[in-house]
């Protein structure tokens, strides 16, 4: 594998438990250690409340970890960064602001020079299709078209990694398809590194070079899969494809086997 | 405020405001005539002095304009509402920001700003007065008072909830540092909470206006109505509540210029 470009180690979480008025923690990841190379597209998944989300927001230094560190390019970070964009699950637009002004707005407080900035956006939303919109708000676009609003604020950044929190989730199953194939488009044409979380199996599968497997609370990592499906997926029907039934088995299987465990033990205490 | 559907999107639009608001003119001015002629009718069967004739209060009207006192009055009036609503904003956006951001703050000093909220501005007259004698200083003091407590609250309760992800989105994309995040996220998101506030405070600086005006030294629009009040000329004390009532929906206004300058989004 060439050198890393992200690399997590050691990294643990605890949240103080509230309820009750009890004093208590809970433990949501209890030590990961994961490593990223340059331009892949690794997608992580779990069952709920295995920390993915916390995971994601860890290695974007808006949460801090307990223990361990979070590299980039083998430097440790603990602040958010200019390498590093993260597209939100419900979008993170700024309502009041109008399409530009959000594209523009990392660039902006970063101190881009506003003529820079605008055009930076304007490419970027083109990319998106959305450049007929910049004048817009938010809330005059649909929920798919709000997404590539947020997809072309993190890419105007023009991040090494980008980091990306169940983008399509919030998204209707057509859209969500249409994005996918535009986001391995995207992500072929700008080569970045992408952690992409979901809880779609299929969506995992399909995005991926590697699926991370993580399991549930507190979260460790269970199995990572490696995806050799050919490229580009957008050219035929992955879903079809040989390879793609028995990894999703595997993969299956394995988050089944966690979800029941996890009921189990929920009935249990 | 998020759209649902995929549905084809209007990039932008501009409502028929115009004829909107002409076809409501009509019941309006036909209501505002009906009350003008009923008023006329029982001014016939009343005292002047309990309820003078239409014509006697627009006699008393442009007598009060001409010698200048209402001018005066107004300008009066109108400087001490903005001194008073100036310093409440800054007053209120200052501790209202402080308590809507810090547990000890709120526990400490919100029970007194809710008391400040009870009492009736016209029972710190008598203690205004000992403090800050009668001159502008304790009428401005009137006004900040009764305005205060509003435009904190508003901030108080709305910067104390998140305003969802968004911080995280500011923190994310290179925002750092309390104040920052205040500006750029937090008092943007609590926008059209707070210009509720403002709109309530507006109607209490008025009432606390008009009280410091006539409990205090005399002068401004409450001052001419003690005055005329005084003497029983119920026909000049009509027409000093007009210009009153004028101020009042003048500043509201006011106060919704800068909500569409805030919120023209969302239309």
């Amino acid at each position: 594998m060439p050198e890393s470009k992200l690399s997590v180690e050691g990294i643990r979480k605890e949240f103080p438990l509230a309820q009750g008025g009890g004093t208590g923690t809970l433990q949501v990841i209890g030590g990961i250690d994961l490593d990223v190379a340059e331009n892949e597209f690794l997608t992580i998944i779990g069952p709920s409340g295995c920390g993915k989300t916390t995971l994601l927001k860890i290695i974007a230094s808006l949460v801090a970890p307990d223990a361990g560190c979070v590299r980039v390019n083998g430097r440790v970070v603990t602040e958010p960064g200019a390498e590093r964009a993260m597209v939100f699950q419900s979008f993170g637009l700024f309502p009041w602001k109008t399409v530009l002004d959000n594209v523009r707005f990392p660039l902006v407080t970063r101190r881009v020079p506003t003529a820079e900035a605008t055009e930076r956006a304007m490419t970027y939303l083109h990319k998106v299709g959305l450049e007929r919109f910049a004048d817009s708000h938010p809330h005059q676009l649909s929920g798919g078209m709000q997404q590539r609003v947020g997809l072309a604020r993190a890419l105007a950044t023009e991040p090494d990694i980008l980091l990306m929190d169940e983008p399509f989730g919030a998204i209707d199953a057509q859209t969500r398809e249409l994005m996918q194939e535009e986001l391995m488009r995207l992500w072929q044409e700008t080569r970045k590194t992408v952690v992409f979380v979901t809880h779609d199996l299929d969506e995992a599968v399909l995005l991926a070079d590697r699926v991370l497997l993580l399991s549930p609370g507190p979260g460790r990592v269970r199995r990572i899969v490696p995806v050799e499906l050919p490229r580009p997926r957008w050219e035929y029907d992955v879903r079809a494809h040989p390879d793609f039934a028995p990894l999703r088995a595997e993969l299956w299987s394995a988050l089944r086997g966690d979800l029941l465990a996890d009921q189990q033990s929920g009935v249990a205490s | 405020m998020t759209a649902v559907a995929d549905a084809p999107v209007r990039p932008a639009r501009t409502p028929p405001h115009r004829r909107r608001s002409a076809r409501r003119a009509v019941p309006h001015l036909v209501f505002l005539a009906a009350l003008l002629v009923a008023w006329q009718l029982a001014a016939q069967l009343l005292e002047p002095i309990v309820l003078p004739s239409v014509d006697a209060v627009a006699a008393a009207f442009v007598d009060l304009v001409l010698t200048g006192e209402l001018p005066l009055a107004l300008a009066q009036s109108i400087l001490l509402l903005v001194l008073g609503l100036g310093i409440a904003s800054a007053v209120g956006l200052g501790f209202g920001i402080l308590i809507g951001r810090s547990q000890v703050a709120h526990w400490t000093l919100s029970p007194y700003f809710s008391a400040l909220f009870v009492i009736p501005t016209v029972a710190l007259v008598p203690i205004v007065l000992i403090w800050f004698g009668f001159g502008m200083t304790g009428r401005v003091i009137i006004v900040v008072l009764a305005a205060v407590v509003p435009i904190l609250l508003s901030v108080a309760s709305s910067l104390r909830d998140e305003p969802g992800e968004l911080v995280e989105v500011a923190r994310s994309f290179g925002v750092r540092g309390e104040l920052a995040l205040l500006r750029t996220v937090r008092l943007r998101a609590a926008v059209p909470v707070i210009m509720s506030g403002l709109r309530l405070a507006v109607g209490r600086a008025v009432v606390g206006m008009a009280v410091a005006e006539t409990y205090l030294r005399l002068g401004g629009i409450g001052g001419l109505i003690r005055d005329y009040g005084s003497l029983f000329q119920t026909d000049y004390v009509f027409a000093a509540i007009l210009p009153l009532s004028l101020l009042g929906v003048g500043l509201s206004a006011l106060v919704g210029v800068l909500e569409r300058h805030y919120q023209g989004w969302r239309s």
